[in-house]
């Protein structure tokens, strides 16, 4: 749905955060929605996955958003013998030194790019997913914390791809959205196929916000306002999803969590911040609805999305 | 019909949920229908549940299947019952095609009819019964109707639908319960019923239009209540309780007919121990209405205000043989005030002599016995001590099964079995007196009557019918009960005590008090005042209750101010003043209703899930002459219902109000 900032009645939406929409747009070219989510979901200081096939643009959009916000970036390829080590990092005897020193691994990075994560073997995944949700790692007995912000986008294939390991419930729960990429549309396809390849831009790009900046916007996210009148409407989509029973689909049929009740206010609040409104709308949750429901009601985008959309329609406003 | 159209299928539960709402509209009729009928009838609505008929397997069963059925159906209840256009038939009828039209019933608009045929069929069980009891039983299907509503307006992905729904209709009922009173109390009544309810022949006990041997016998195994009594005198001993009914004076031997002639008569002048009471009769299909022999003025509505005997409408007339007729047949409960004499005596009318001295041919044993006792009796009294004394000294049987004759009968009863039945006894005693001259008629009835030890009323049952015997001495009508010469206890203690042990005796005869018994005095006196208090409230006694009330012949909008007054009371104490007070907050709300209803008149509808500024984006390209408007509408509208309290102000409400009432009319913007 295309929400375009109110004419009336709305705060001043932050320049810099309108130039990050626009840079990023220009980019990844076509995926407005997309890339919106995930801008939100930084916002909201959730994590991200993207479920599609390869190629079509997921570590662009990673490199791209690290670029635009001047955040350090780092990628993981998940594969089949990645070691939890690999992605936390490692300490080595120093024979200078005589003492250990820690290598910090590629987590230790604001922006990380976990690609492909269910190739790899859920020993990994779990400590990929422990640091994101604690936002710290503990090594050898040290803890050590992670850089604020923290924003972990992982990657995985289609389940149906040979050579994956699904990531259970619980662990899909520590993502604040799921999103689909998707196909480009025939125009944006042909403006890629003409102008080459956009990864190359990136290192050119001019980034139009910091780490420091970042939080402000995250603080400012969590303060827009929320009336009664809308959690009323979130209770309802709660309350609908709890009580769907396994009539939609065959698949087996879990309700929201209050956490997802709880994030699911937090992503609307980042979208209606990005449409520079000064408080959530139905339709700000309805936006989000989607990629923060759709794999907690059936394990991935792919199932869960349709699913969460007919909720959606189900749900009238209150 | 085209695939898309196709109705959304019924789902599991709202399968279920019908099912139990038709078992609940039935079950009450398993009293009163035909057994077979029932089984049929209830198979079916279980057939659905059971066999899961898929759409292809329907097709078929619409097809050939149902209307094979329903035929079968009206053709074996037209066999069964005989007839096909009454009550009972027409109700078995229905009671079928429910599970019939159940078992085709696919999308939700099948369930709604199903749900008026319910209704339909749980109504029916009043043409049978009005009791407490009855009402009881139709509390189940209420309620299930109201689930039933709800459950088929739920869409399919609730899992669990039903049991919300049940509190919530509970909830509606009792909520309905004060607008229910206030209009039974106060809604204008009709001084008849618009239409009789349907009687069946033969379908009611009580006294029949003649007397033939086994014909009050059979009554006398009834526990059925014939009537209530409530005394406002004394009543009167056991042995003056004779209450007339239809009066016979044609004999063909076997059977006892009243006369083909009808003429009015006189009551009797009140003389004696006066005894004044109210009768609430049981329907039964004939025109009697019972009095204590004998009345001495025509029986009145109740009126507790009046003084006795002033001028309401007479409810019957009296013959020359002294019943009471009411002006139609006694289709539904009826209450009645009536003085008597408890004398046993009245005058007769002139040619009363010459129409009570027929005798059929046969029963040559029986007159020749009364010419020779006449013939040595000094006057007709003494011929009549002679008769009852020779009745005591002869070995007489009273019971319920004399052997059955039929030659001759009362000559067989007389000379050779001895034993009979009140019946037996009047007959052959009337008999007796027109064979020696003196004019003699058998009268039927009731006889006793039981004091209910809780409701302080006399409940007189079927099982108390009687019949006695009336000789014409001296131009007046003299009562001669040769039972009681036979066995005095049924006159003083009731059949119960009369019947040799062993007899077969309703339960509720016999004469000792089990707790059993008494429960079901209790229960009769709770069914009493449920009778009096609900079914019984008519045109008189709400006229009684509204002079009570100090509405009596107030003009109509006091009535209107009243009702609506209540309505008022009624509506904060139930939707509760927390509502009203959300309403004034939620001016917004209303606003953007309107707004919306007005748009939809001109042709866009919001969705319910549509939030405002996608309502208006969509509006907004289908209008793009008041664009502008709309989405300002619709802002002011999000910003106060989801924006921060400090943005809500009068001004802003305002603002809204007048963007609102800006918006062009319907008309208008449909023509654009």
């Amino acid at each position: 749905m295309s929400l375009r900032p109110a004419e009336t009645r709305t705060i001043p939406l932050p320049e810099r955060l309108a130039a990050v929409v626009d840079t990023l747009g220009s980019i990844v070219v076509g995926k407005q929605t997309p890339l919106r989510l995930a801008l939100a979901c930084l916002l909201a200081r959730g994590h991200l996955l993207i479920e599609d096939i390869p190629g079509v643009g997921k570590s662009t959009l990673a490199q791209a958003l690290a670029a635009t916000l001047g955040l350090q970036y780092a990628r993981v390829q998940f594969t089949s013998d990645l070691l939890p080590a690999d992605v936390l990092g490692v300490s080595i005897f120093d024979p200078a030194t005589h003492a250990f020193r820690f290598h910090s691994g590629p987590i230790f990075h604001s922006i990380v790019l976990a690609d492909e994560i269910n190739r790899a073997p859920p020993k990994t995944q779990s400590a990929l997913l422990e640091a994101m949700e604690e936002r710290q790692v503990s090594i050898d007995g040290n803890t050590r914390p992670l850089p604020d912000p923290f924003f972990v986008i992982a990657t995985q294939n289609p389940a149906e791809q040979i050579g994956a390991y699904p990531l259970p419930e619980s662990q899909l729960d520590r993502f604040l959205m799921t999103i689909e990429l998707g196909y480009p549309e025939p125009a944006a396809e042909r403006e890629l196929l003409l102008s080459g390849d956009r990864r190359v831009r990136i290192a050119d790009l001019a980034p139009c916000a910091d780490a420091a900046t970042l939080l402000a916007w995250q603080r400012e996210a969590a303060a827009v306002h929320v009336a009664p009148a809308l959690l009323d409407y979130v209770q309802a989509l709660l309350a609908a999803s709890r009580g769907a029973g396994a009539t939609a689909s065959g698949s087996a049929h879990r309700g929201l969590s209050p956490r997802a009740g709880l994030l699911l206010v937090a992503a609307s609040r980042a979208w209606a911040l990005l449409a520079g409104r000064p408080m959530v709308l139905p339709e700000d949750v309805q936006a989000v609805f989607p990629a923060v429901a759709g794999h907690r009601l059936a394990g991935s985008a792919r199932a869960g999305g349709p699913q969460a959309k007919t909720l959606l329609r189900a749900v009238p406003l209150p | 019909m085209k695939e898309n159209t196709a109705p959304t299928p019924l789902t599991r539960t709202q399968l279920g949920v019908l099912a139990a709402l038709l078992l609940c509209a039935q079950m009450p009729l398993w009293a009163h229908i035909d057994r077979w009928i029932s089984v049929v009838g209830t198979a079916l609505v279980i057939a659905r549940l059971v066999f899961p008929f898929d759409r292809s397997n329907l097709r078929n069963l619409r097809r050939w299947l149902l209307p094979g059925f329903a035929l079968a159906a009206a053709i074996g209840i037209r066999v069964e019952y005989g007839y096909f256009l009454a009550r009972d038939p027409c109700v078995a009828f229905l009671y079928v095609l429910v599970g019939i039209k159940f078992l085709e019933a696919r999308g939700t608009r099948d369930g709604a009819l199903l749900v008026c045929l319910a209704l339909f069929l749980a109504l029916t069980q009043f043409f049978y019964a009005q009791t407490l009891l009855a009402a009881v039983a139709a509390m189940p299907a209420l309620l299930a109707t109201g689930i039933a509503l709800a459950v088929l307006r739920t869409s399919a992905a609730a899992s669990e639908p039903w049991r919300p729904h049940v509190r919530a209709t509970a909830r509606l009922i009792l909520q309905g319960v004060p607008i229910a009173a206030l209009l039974f109390v106060l809604f204008p009544r009709l001084a008849a019923p618009l239409w009789g309810s349907p009687l069946e022949s033969g379908a009611r006990t009580g006294l029949s239009e003649s007397m033939s041997p086994g014909s009050i016998s059979d009554l006398s195994l009834s526990d059925e209540v014939a009537f209530r009594v409530e005394f406002s005198s004394a009543p009167p001993p056991p042995s003056q309780r004779y209450w007339r009914g239809p009066v016979f004076a044609r004999f063909d031997g076997a059977t006892w007919r009243p006369l083909y002639k009808l003429r009015s008569g006189q009551f009797v002048p009140p003389s004696g121990r006066a005894a004044d009471y109210t009768v609430t009769m049981e329907p039964h299909g004939k025109l009697w209405l019972f009095a204590l022999e004998h009345p001495t003025g025509p029986p009145h509505a109740p009126n507790p205000d009046a003084p006795a005997g002033a001028a309401t409408e007479a409810l019957a007339i009296v013959t020359y043989d002294q019943q009471l007729l009411a002006k139609a047949p006694i289709t539904q409960a009826v209450r009645y005030t009536v003085r008597s004499a408890t004398v046993d005596t009245f005058a007769a009318l002139g040619n009363d002599a010459s129409d009570n001295l027929q005798l059929p041919h046969g029963n040559p044993r029986t007159i020749e016995f009364a010419r020779d006792l006449r013939a040595r009796s000094a006057s007709d009294r003494a011929y009549i001590t002679a008769v009852l004394d020779w009745f005591r000294t002869e070995s007489f049987v009273y019971t319920l099964s004399p052997d059955l004759l039929d030659r001759d009968p009362v000559d067989g009863f007389l000379f050779d079995t001895h034993r009979g039945f009140c019946e037996h006894f009047a007959g052959a005693f009337a008999l007796l007196m027109r064979a020696a001259g003196i004019p003699s008629r058998v009268v039927t009835g009731y006889q006793g009557g039981e004091m209910n030890p809780t409701g302080e009323y006399m409940i007189v049952r079927q099982s108390d019918a009687h019949a006695w015997a009336e000789a014409l001495l001296d131009g007046k009508w003299q009562r001669i009960d040769p039972t009681a010469a036979v066995a005095p206890s049924r006159i003083e203690r009731g059949i119960g005590a009369a019947l040799p042990a062993g007899e077969r005796i309703p339960y509720l005869a016999r004469i000792e008090m089990t707790w059993l018994k008494s429960l079901r005095l209790h229960w009769d006196s709770v069914n009493y005042h449920w009778q009096r208090g609900f079914v019984g409230f008519n045109l008189e006694r709400q006229h009684d209750f509204l002079r009570d009330i100090g509405l009596k012949g107030a003009p109509p909008w006091r009535i209107v101010a009243l009702l609506a007054a209540a309505a008022f009371i009624w509506g904060i104490s139930v939707l509760g003043f927390s509502r009203l007070r959300r309403s004034r907050d939620d001016a917004e709300v209303a606003l953007w209703r309107r707004a919306c209803r007005k748009l939809a008149r001109a042709g866009l509808e919001r969705r319910p899930d549509e939030g405002p500024l996608a309502y208006a984006d969509r509006a907004a390209v289908r209008w793009p002459a008041v664009a502008a408007l709309i989405k300002a509408i619709a802002e002011r509208y999000a910003l106060l219902r989801y924006g921060p309290a400090a943005a809500r102000t009068e001004e802003s409400v305002a603002q809204l109000r007048a963007s609102v009432s800006s918006l062009p009319p319907a008309r208008e913007l449909r023509a654009t």
